[in-house]
């Protein structure tokens, strides 16, 4: 018995170690947001003065550099338009693949492998132009395309999940006069939640956490037009950062709240989608 | 790899009888159905189906239009990106200073390559037109039912629905992935750079050019190779170890947190995952400042005398720990903090896998009295490894192109002092993505870029393919069932 307890104290102070080194920038984070200092603190670990300046400063004035509301409010409907055209796109892949037989599906699903292996930063220089030649650059709209033309090669997941409802629920449809179109909306989808919600959020996720095409594609350096991102990635520039550092901790606290929450919410899903325990039998 | 195999030579037999369905068609077709080789309406409008048949006429006068009006003024300047530069003539008529008629070099590649995957689509829709109206020859002999255009219509959300569900989501695909990887491919082959920008001047092919200076060929960017040459290295470095440590760690991570003896295991999961549920451009930024030359990590370490104790033996020769500046401190401490980023996604990974491994196994181990570390590299690992397996080769090739953990860390951070490579805008911590990033965005170098990419995409797919067929090998989708 001596052991085990020796055993337990062991691994939950081997724990507490690894969590205190994981958690020591989040904190930090947290604990920077509320001073009433604007720049980096360098001297020490907590703020020597504390006040909800940032806070008030990022969400009540804002200024040519810091239109937190603003990018909040683009960034929230790039993420909805996303969400919509990403989780038809996947959805629909992922039945037709997955719940129907045609001559093409082999070589279609091989291609899609292949072009998965391109990763998009590279394409991103010519999507770039392509956006540019029809005056798409600088727009929501532009962004929107690009975050969501491609989901459809983001199937696999939901696919597998399809490939576990069993076929007899299909025939049994199909015998009751209904078409593959009724089958998909009407049989197939309602028993899919956990997978729709997974693709849901994980693609409404994109936009928030997405970093790179924002900044390639909003490049004008109008800040009204920026998402979070780029926002936030712009107040640490050397000549900004002394006046805005604890506003950009404040914004990346507000951030991550709504992210965490749906990000664990998407994890929960995952692992009931994958493990697929809903829809067996 | 068999499977691959059959599928390929499934495809091409595919094709073979594709082509000798065609032959056949066009062999013993009767007179509208090779009158529908000009006119691709023909063979409908004769079996009355006279909407189909317009609307094939209709696709037939567009793809015409469209290669006479449009396509036709690019493709023919395809073979020299165009020739007349931009010049500004005086007008007398208007009083105004106006353009020539010029050519856009990137507006020929873009609009030739559009034109072209036009062309081969609408030259498929032309033999299966034929094929189509043959067989609907066929079965008017036969004397089966005709579909008329409203049963077509209804075929569509019935036996043919993947075709109305693929649809869009092809159509995205090929815009904005297919496309962009030809041009990024033809771009290349071209000198495309600050100096031959669009619309002011004209650039063109240059065959093998940009590679030869990758790979160390003379010219004025000699300096290329060596930069390549390095960079490709510390990408190599980088991806293995990123895999490696992050992929360990999260199995370890999860065995201490899944572990009998562990008190409140959800806990300690929700904290790490707090980790990496904050987006990665607030994480990675903060932690950046926070091992900033003046941030908090130096002053903590001036205050323990670690500062000076490095300084003593000679490791360091700054007042401060260059813990992102300095080349070698950078790269050790990029390692680890995306290890920080990583270990709790793997952990999540790993924790769902390790939930599902056979409990009879792990439990005849116990019974034949295994030790947890024999039971961990006998059992845990091969279950692991043959779970997990594709998911660690497209994570190594995730990390190739890993470009968020370095940009977000580096840029703007870590200036080189190696003259060689700042003469390539390049810099030693860069891996060939942020490498190839910013050489179009701030540098406007098109075409070494190009080139890198498609270096970058020959290096996963090779790899990606050797590691499915010799550590993946075959079907062994049964050895855990």
């Amino acid at each position: 018995m001596k052991k085990k307890h020796l055993r337990i104290l062991r691994n939950n102070l081997v724990l507490a170690v690894l969590a205190f080194i994981w958690l020591v920038p989040i904190v930090w984070l947290l604990v920077t947001s509320f001073s009433k200092y604007t720049g980096m603190n360098t001297s020490t670990f907590f703020p020597a003065e504390w006040s909800l300046q940032g806070y008030r400063n990022l969400l009540f004035s804002a200024d040519s550099v810091a239109q937190f509301p603003r990018w909040f409010w683009n960034t929230f409907v790039i993420a909805c338009f996303t969400c919509l055209i990403s989780t038809l796109f996947v959805l629909m892949v992922a039945y037709a693949t997955s719940c129907m037989r045609f001559p093409m599906r082999k070589p279609l699903m091989n291609l899609a492998v292949i072009i998965n292996l391109f990763p998009g930063v590279l394409s991103m220089i010519a999507v770039y132009f392509i956006l540019k030649t029809f005056n798409l650059t600088n727009s929501h709209i532009g962004l929107i395309l690009v975050y969501s033309a491609g989901a459809g090669l983001g199937y696999l997941i939901a696919k597998g999940f399809f490939d576990t409802i069993p076929t007899s629920l299909h025939e049994a449809a199909y015998l009751d006069g209904a078409s593959e179109a009724t089958t998909f909306v009407k049989v197939v989808l309602p028993m899919s939640r956990p997978i729709i919600v997974y693709t849901v959020i994980s693609s409404f996720l994109v936009p928030w956490m997405d970093f790179v095409y924002a900044k390639m594609i909003l490049n004008s350096g109008i800040s009204s037009q920026w998402t979070v991102a780029i926002g936030l990635y712009n107040m640490l520039e050397k000549s900004l950062i002394n006046s805005y550092f604890t506003q950009f901790c404040a914004g990346g606290v507000l951030v991550s709240i709504p992210i965490s929450a749906l990000f664990v919410v998407m994890q929960k899903f995952y692992v009931e989608g994958v493990t697929g325990g809903a829809v067996k039998g | 790899m068999k499977k691959g195999k059959t599928g390929l030579s499934a495809f091409f037999g595919a094709v073979g009888g594709f082509f000798k369905e065609f032959g056949e068609s066009v062999a013993k077709g009767d007179l509208f159905v090779k009158l529908s080789l000009v006119w691709m309406g023909a063979g409908y409008i004769r079996r009355k189906q006279i909407v189909k048949g317009i609307l094939m006429t209709l696709f037939e006068v567009a793809v015409l239009l469209f290669s006479v009006l449009f396509a036709g003024q690019y493709v023919s300047k395809f073979g020299t990106l165009g020739t007349v530069q931009q010049e500004s003539v005086f007008n007398i008529v208007t009083m105004q200073n106006e353009f020539n008629d010029y050519d856009n070099s990137f507006l020929i590649l873009l609009f030739s390559v559009f034109s072209l995957i036009v062309w081969a689509v609408a030259l498929v829709v032309w033999f299966c037109n034929i094929i189509a109206v043959y067989r609907l020859q066929k079965k008017a002999e036969a004397g089966e039912h005709i579909n008329t255009f409203r049963e077509d219509l209804i075929s569509l959300i019935n036996e043919k629905f993947h075709i109305t569900l693929l649809t869009l989501p092809v159509l995205g695909v090929v815009f904005f992935t297919i496309i962009p990887l030809f041009i990024l491919i033809a771009v290349a082959f071209t000198n495309y750079d600050q100096n031959h920008m669009p619309p002011a001047s004209l650039f063109t092919w240059v065959g093998f050019k940009n590679f030869a200076s990758l790979f160390g060929g003379g010219g004025l960017t000699s300096t290329f190779g060596y930069a390549f040459g390095k960079i490709l290295i510390w990408t190599l470095v980088w991806a293995v170890f990123a895999t490696i440590t992050t992929y360990l760690g999260g199995i370890l991570m999860s065995i201490l947190v899944n572990s009998r003896y562990t008190k409140f295991p959800k806990l300690w999961r929700t904290l790490f995952v707090i980790t990496i549920a904050v987006p990665q451009f607030v994480s990675l930024l903060l932690v950046r400042n926070f091992f900033a030359d003046n941030g908090i990590m130096n002053t903590f370490c001036a205050a323990i005398g670690l500062t000076d104790w490095l300084r003593e033996i000679g490791v360091i020769s700054t007042s401060y720990i260059p813990f992102l500046t300095a080349p070698g401190w950078a790269h050790v401490m990029i390692i680890l903090i995306n290890i920080w980023i990583g270990v709790p996604y793997q952990m999540l990974i790993a924790t769902g896998v390790l939930m599902n491994i056979p409990t009879d196994q792990l439990e005849s181990a116990r019974i034949d009295g295994a030790t947890p570390r024999q039971t961990f590299f006998h059992i845990t690992m091969p279950y692991m490894l043959f779970v997990t397996g594709p998911a660690l080769v497209t994570d190594f090739v995730k990390n190739i192109n890993n470009f968020n953990v370095i940009y977000l860390l580096t840029q703007g951070v870590f200036v080189t002092t190696d003259q060689m490579m700042a003469s390539s805008q390049a810099k030693e911590t860069d891996l060939l993505i942020t490498w190839l990033f910013n050489l179009t965005q701030s540098y406007y170098n098109y075409k070494m870029a190009s080139a890198i990419g498609i270096i970058v995409f020959i290096i996963c797919a090779v790899f990606t393919l050797i590691a499915f067929n010799k550590f993946l090998k075959g079907d062994r989708e049964e050895a855990y069932r």
